[in-house]
């Protein structure tokens, strides 16, 4: 019994003293303004992070930021929001972990009465419509428009002619499912760039290696790989090195995440689609604020998409 | 040996609600948000799945084994559910189909466990997998969703102003700790987690009764699958991951004995609900995220720690 007491004081002592450290004296009497993202173990959501924070720190709101443990995980994601309207935020961004999953908390926000920005993964449209919910804004790249431009770039480094492998992300999701929606199309004009096989590594490098060792496995003649974001394409590059064949498969992945320009100049990616996630972050707080102010949010706000290449930085 | 009351049970018992209520004591200190009529109900509303989860978790530790299954028969369930409702079959056919695929899955891994003499924590690793290529295989790896509002009102709804979840877990609580107490099945659950071999030499056909536990473990997972469709408006294939796991937290901090043969259902209760707590107070403070997995585990182990502590001084 004693024990457990003590051990509860300890947490709560840890976590007052956490409290304390992360947000200023004054904060009290800024608004709250959350983000949720769907984790942050990945460079992608540590750059969103840091743009929010900036946008936050200059327009004098609170940011509290929060995430799953696992990016799959949506309804921890609803469970956090859900708390988060407990806690008395006044707008919310939220980077669904599932495009229809989350419907149902935003559909609690909107309740609510707090202002929801939706970033980087659109809501399903008809799951939206159904639940007649309400969101000031969407902040996010065109994925489709990537995929496109990831395709026209291996069109033209290949001189027309591939076997490409795929690894896609989680199945479902519309971010994932748009980047191959748009590489498909980008492709379908040129007939000798075949798709040999195409699998989902739901975004992990670990999962992006092992499928993608198999993939090699069974089609040993795939020449290039396109991965809907850089995380399973490193792990792509990875299981390359371990077959030997480094320099002999051309690897297009997706983000532009630090790990991945290092590996473009380290000549073990070709390219990756840079989108600009500090961008993303920042514009969604600036239009989370304007919402919570009352002043009209843009309702679509589409962020840049870049090719990254060697020699490009 | 038979039967779960006893000082012992009682005090340990004692150990986690007082765990819990200083836990609340310090969010409430902590925090304005988290003593207030809606936030609690939000607790106990986001609790439920875990705790519906755990009730079979209860039923299997109790009887001296372990099911790592319960997250991927949940998904497999969740998916059944779905298919079965957008196949425009009534809710309540399918809520059976549903069970059904629980059951069916509960009792292969009893069968596995107690006739083909499989070690639980194998034959369960082995179902987790299976069930959950299942799910995966049903659906084509995409989730399912879009349901009537009339099955959705199971998450949604309320009676007499209780949100119906934390309502369908109590009442399931209730049914489950009568049956684990009450009734000579129950006693053969503590039975055989106590001495198996003496239970067998007293004349209980134990090989049925494990077999039953683990059914009855695949039907909770397969409840809880119901409640997170409804919830989520969406049947994920991979929905339920590390389910297991929270599943087993909350039976152990709920004082329930990892070596079988001691527990109760209200100690899991208490358990879930610690868990439930812990998360939602450390989002209504704003702790980072990779704190909060750090404090969740300290807590767990704490938890335990005590019990073991507690269960030397008393014997």
């Amino acid at each position: 019994m004693n024990r457990i007491v003590i051990t509860l004081l300890c947490i709560a002592a840890s976590v007052g003293c956490n409290r304390g450290g992360s947000t200023s004296e004054t904060s009290s009497a800024k608004p709250r303004v959350a983000l949720v993202l769907k984790t942050l173990n990945n460079p992608f959501f540590n750059d969103m992070q840091r743009g929010a924070q900036q946008a936050a720190d200059r327009l004098g709101v609170e940011l509290v930021v929060q995430a799953a443990e696992r990016e799959t995980d949506v309804e921890r994601q609803m469970q956090i929001v859900e708390n988060l309207i407990q806690s008395g935020i006044k707008a919310l961004a939220l980077t669904p972990s599932g495009s229809k999953e989350v419907v149902p908390a935003v559909v609690k926000a909107n309740r609510a009465n707090i202002p929801v920005v939706i970033v980087d993964t659109r809501l399903d449209p008809t799951a939206a419509t159904e639940a007649a919910v309400k969101t000031a804004s969407f902040i996010g790249s065109d994925n489709y428009d990537g995929g496109r431009t990831a395709a026209t770039f291996v069109v033209s480094s290949t001189g027309g002619k591939a076997n490409v492998g795929v690894l896609e992300g989680i199945p479902g999701h519309e971010t994932g499912d748009s980047r191959m929606r748009g590489f498909k199309d980008g492709i379908a004009a040129t007939p000798g760039i075949k798709i040999v096989a195409s699998q989902p590594a739901n975004w992990e490098r670990d999962q992006g290696f092992n499928v993608f060792q198999n993939m090699l496995q069974a089609h040993p003649e795939i020449d290039t790989v396109f991965a809907c974001n850089d995380m399973m394409a490193l792990g792509a590059v990875e299981a390359i090195r371990a077959a030997g064949k480094t320099g002999k498969i051309k690897v297009v992945g997706f983000d532009a995440v630090e790990d991945a320009r290092k590996a473009i100049n380290d000549g073990t990616m070709l390219a990756s689609v840079a989108q600009f996630p500090e961008e993303m972050g920042r514009a969604a707080i600036e239009n989370a604020v304007k919402a919570l102010r009352g002043e009209a949010a843009q309702p679509d706000v589409k962020v840049r998409i870049e090719l990254v290449t060697k020699g490009e930085k | 040996m038979i039967g779960a009351a006893g000082p012992r049970a009682l005090a340990r018992r004692f150990g986690a609600v007082a765990g819990l209520l200083v836990l609340c004591l310090l969010l409430w200190i902590l925090t304005p948000y988290f003593l207030t009529v809606a936030n609690l109900l939000n607790v106990m509303e986001q609790t439920a799945i875990n705790a519906i989860v755990a009730v079979g978790m209860t039923y299997v530790i109790i009887s001296g084994g372990i099911d790592l299954s319960v997250g991927s028969l949940l998904a497999v369930a969740g998916v059944v559910l779905a298919l079965a409702l957008k196949a425009d079959w009534p809710v309540p056919i399918a809520a059976v189909a549903a069970l059904g695929t629980g059951a069916i899955c509960g009792l292969a891994n009893g069968v596995g466990i107690a006739f083909g003499k499989l070690p639980p924590f194998i034959m369960t690793l082995g179902m987790m997998s299976v069930a959950r290529g299942g799910a995966l295989l049903l659906t084509d790896g995409r989730p399912v969703s879009g349901f009537g509002a009339g099955f959705r009102s199971l998450a949604t709804g309320h009676v007499v102003g209780i949100p119906a979840p934390i309502v369908l877990t109590l009442v399931i609580y209730l049914l489950s700790h009568l049956v684990l107490s009450r009734t000579r099945f129950g006693r053969y659950v503590y039975g055989i987690g106590g001495n198996e071999e003496a239970t067998r030499l007293s004349g209980v056909p134990v090989r049925f009764h494990k077999t039953v536990v683990y059914g009855v473990s695949g039907v909770a997972s397969a409840v809880a699958a119901i409640l997170l469709t409804a919830r989520l408006n969406t049947a994920q294939p991979i929905a339920g991951i590390n389910y297991e796991l929270d599943a087993i937290a909350a039976t152990v901090i709920g004082g329930t004995s990892l070596s079988g043969g001691d527990g109760s259902l209200g100690g899991t209760l208490i358990g879930a609900l610690t868990m439930g707590v812990l998360r939602n107070g450390l989002n209504l403070l704003g702790v980072s995220s990779f704190l909060q997995q750090l404090v969740i585990g300290v807590v767990i182990i704490a938890a335990v720690l005590v019990d073991r502590v507690l269960k030397e001084k008393r014997s």
